[in-house]
């Protein structure tokens, strides 16, 4: 099932700010049309690594990338990456929902009107699409100029999915995106990135490894900064190739 | 006395003395805003806003030169202070958080809201009023704002930095550059706060009496020419307050009322604004 690849992560090390080595030599594939979950404890690197593929941590001083990360083509850890550009072609969720201060179609439209969609006819019709694709239309659609705070947490999640997929993005990030729901939330969204990676590449930081089962397709382990195993995830959880893994999936430390 | 009765009776001493001490600041509070009530009503009249002063002595006359003057100082101290502060509370909050230079900014900010507010009338007579050689309204527009902007900045500043910084990595997430963020994000979740800080340092600005003594001093005359003196009601309560006339403490009495109202409203207002988001 080794299809296409979206992004090759070749030597990669990063460090804070002050040298703190975070991610060590980390080499690996992620494939287009599937899932790649990232797990491992807490510390390890999962969250810190998937940032660099939007490179989150630029917005921070000190913070320092070595080594390449592939994406179509172009080193996008070199200088001359186009920050805006490379951000609105890799959406990221985050833990907790970040819904803006403004309406539900607002929400969605804002990544529209930065990419220059002005029309109100083609934001009212992207929005729609996006919010049917996020499963959340039916939910929404009679208070679209509601203020997004007024939804429920897993609602809030959906639409802030909606709002990346909004824009078209290749890839997806997902930054442990139902860590902060309940359990029918968490249903939703994983049966959503099931749908979806039928036309984004998702990557997925998760603590839950029922999770990582359950959805994806890669699973990568981290521990301390290193890469200790990636593979199919099926083989992962039953077969894996390396002691640490079996431990960590058995739940014998973590 | 055993140990607790000993813990009782300090913890009685306690409660009197700081009832006491409220009852003492409320006391003198409630007998100013009763006398101002009690005098300002009996004194307010339609004519105080429609008429302009009479010359000293006659019977009559109003204030309107002052309450047009006050609004237009206090607009115009508006109009620089607002912009200058927000912008400032934008920079320590967004451009330069976390640095040592948007910490000593803050901590001077803080100075300067207790600086007495006559060194910033004469600061201002010195730099405005001395060189071009005359009191000019735009010198107290200048020496209110420069009150107002410390106020406005830091309460810019606070409120931004409450904002959560998950927010902007949304944002930023997106693709949008900083500045997108901060107007159309960052702002947005801040606005509330940034406009209750707003009101309240225009609250402030409104009952200035001193630096105004020094920058646009006093006009008997009606005027809307800013490069000239204009007439202010804190200086003409100090001026007529002071005055022989009876009619002119009757005015007096009635334009501390206005301005006491003025200030309640902005004050309630501001408050009403925070209530209803925290709601």
């Amino acid at each position: 099932m080794a299809g296409k690849i979206e992004l090759e992560v070749k030597g990669l090390d990063f460090y804070y700010a002050g040298d703190v080595h975070a991610l060590k030599k980390i080499n690996l594939t992620v494939y287009k049309n599937a899932v790649t979950s990232l797990i491992g404890p807490s510390g390890c690197g999962k969250t810190t690594l998937l940032r660099c593929f939007n490179r989150m941590h630029d917005l921070y001083p000190g913070n320092r990338y070595q080594g390449e990360v592939i994406f179509q083509g172009d080193n996008i850890l070199s200088g001359g990456t186009d920050l805006i550009n490379l951000r609105s072609r890799i959406g990221m969720v985050f833990q907790k929902p970040t819904p803006f201060p403004m309406s539900i179609f607002d929400n969605i439209a804002y990544g529209l009107k930065l990419k220059g969609v002005r029309k109100r006819a083609d934001l009212s019709e992207r929005v729609e699409k996006a919010l049917v694709h996020s499963a959340l239309w039916d939910e929404v659609k009679d208070k679209l100029n509601a203020s997004a705070y007024a939804l429920s947490g897993g609602q809030q999640q959906r639409l802030v999915i909606a709002r990346a997929l909004a824009v078209n993005p290749e890839v997806l990030l997902f930054d442990e995106p139902t860590s902060a729901l309940d359990p029918i939330s968490t249903a939703k969204i994983e049966e959503l990135a099931a749908v979806l990676k039928k036309e984004v590449t998702i990557v997925i930081v998760t603590h839950n490894m029922q999770q990582a089962a359950r959805i994806s397709d890669w699973t990568g382990f981290l521990m301390l900064g290193e890469l200790i195993e990636f593979d199919k995830t099926d083989r992962i959880f039953t077969a894996p190739s390396e002691k640490l893994t079996e431990d960590y999936v058995t739940g014998r430390f973590g | 006395m055993t140990r607790e009765q000993i813990r009782k009776t300090e913890g009685f001493i306690a409660l009197t003395l700081s009832t006491l001490a409220a009852f003492m600041g409320l006391f003198w509070l409630v007998f100013i805003l009763g006398d101002v009530l009690v005098h300002g009503i009996k004194a307010l009249k339609l004519s105080l806003f429609l008429n302009d002063p009479a010359p000293p002595g006659v019977e009559g006359g109003g204030l309107r030169n002052a309450f047009v003057g006050q609004l237009l100082i206090t607009v115009c101290a508006t109009l620089i202070g607002v912009p200058v502060g927000v912008l400032g509370g934008t920079f320590l909050a967004e451009y330069a958080r976390g640095r040592g230079i948007a910490r000593i900014i803050s901590i001077l900010s803080d100075i300067m809201v207790s600086v007495p507010s006559i060194v910033i009338g004469t600061f201002i007579y010195a730099v405005l009023v001395r060189p071009i050689g005359h009191f000019s309204g735009w010198a107290g527009a200048v020496a209110l704002s420069i009150i107002m902007i410390p106020v406005v900045l830091r309460t810019t500043e606070d409120m931004l930095s409450l904002v959560p910084w998950t927010l902007r990595e949304a944002a930023f997430a997106l693709g949008a550059p900083y500045y997108k963020v901060i107007t159309q994000v960052v702002y947005r979740g801040a606005a509330t706060g940034i406009l209750t800080g707003i009101l309240l340092s225009i609250a402030r600005v409104a009952g200035e009496t001193a630096p105004l003594l020094f920058t646009s001093f006093n006009n008997s005359f009606f005027s809307l020419d800013m490069k000239q003196p204009v007439a202010s009601l804190t200086v003409t309560i100090f001026q007529y307050a002071m005055g022989p006339y009876d009619n002119w403490h009757a005015q007096a009495w009635a334009a501390a009322f206005v301005i006491t109202v003025f200030i309640l409203l902005l004050t309630i207002t501001g408050r009403l604004i925070i209530r209803w988001r925290y709601k």
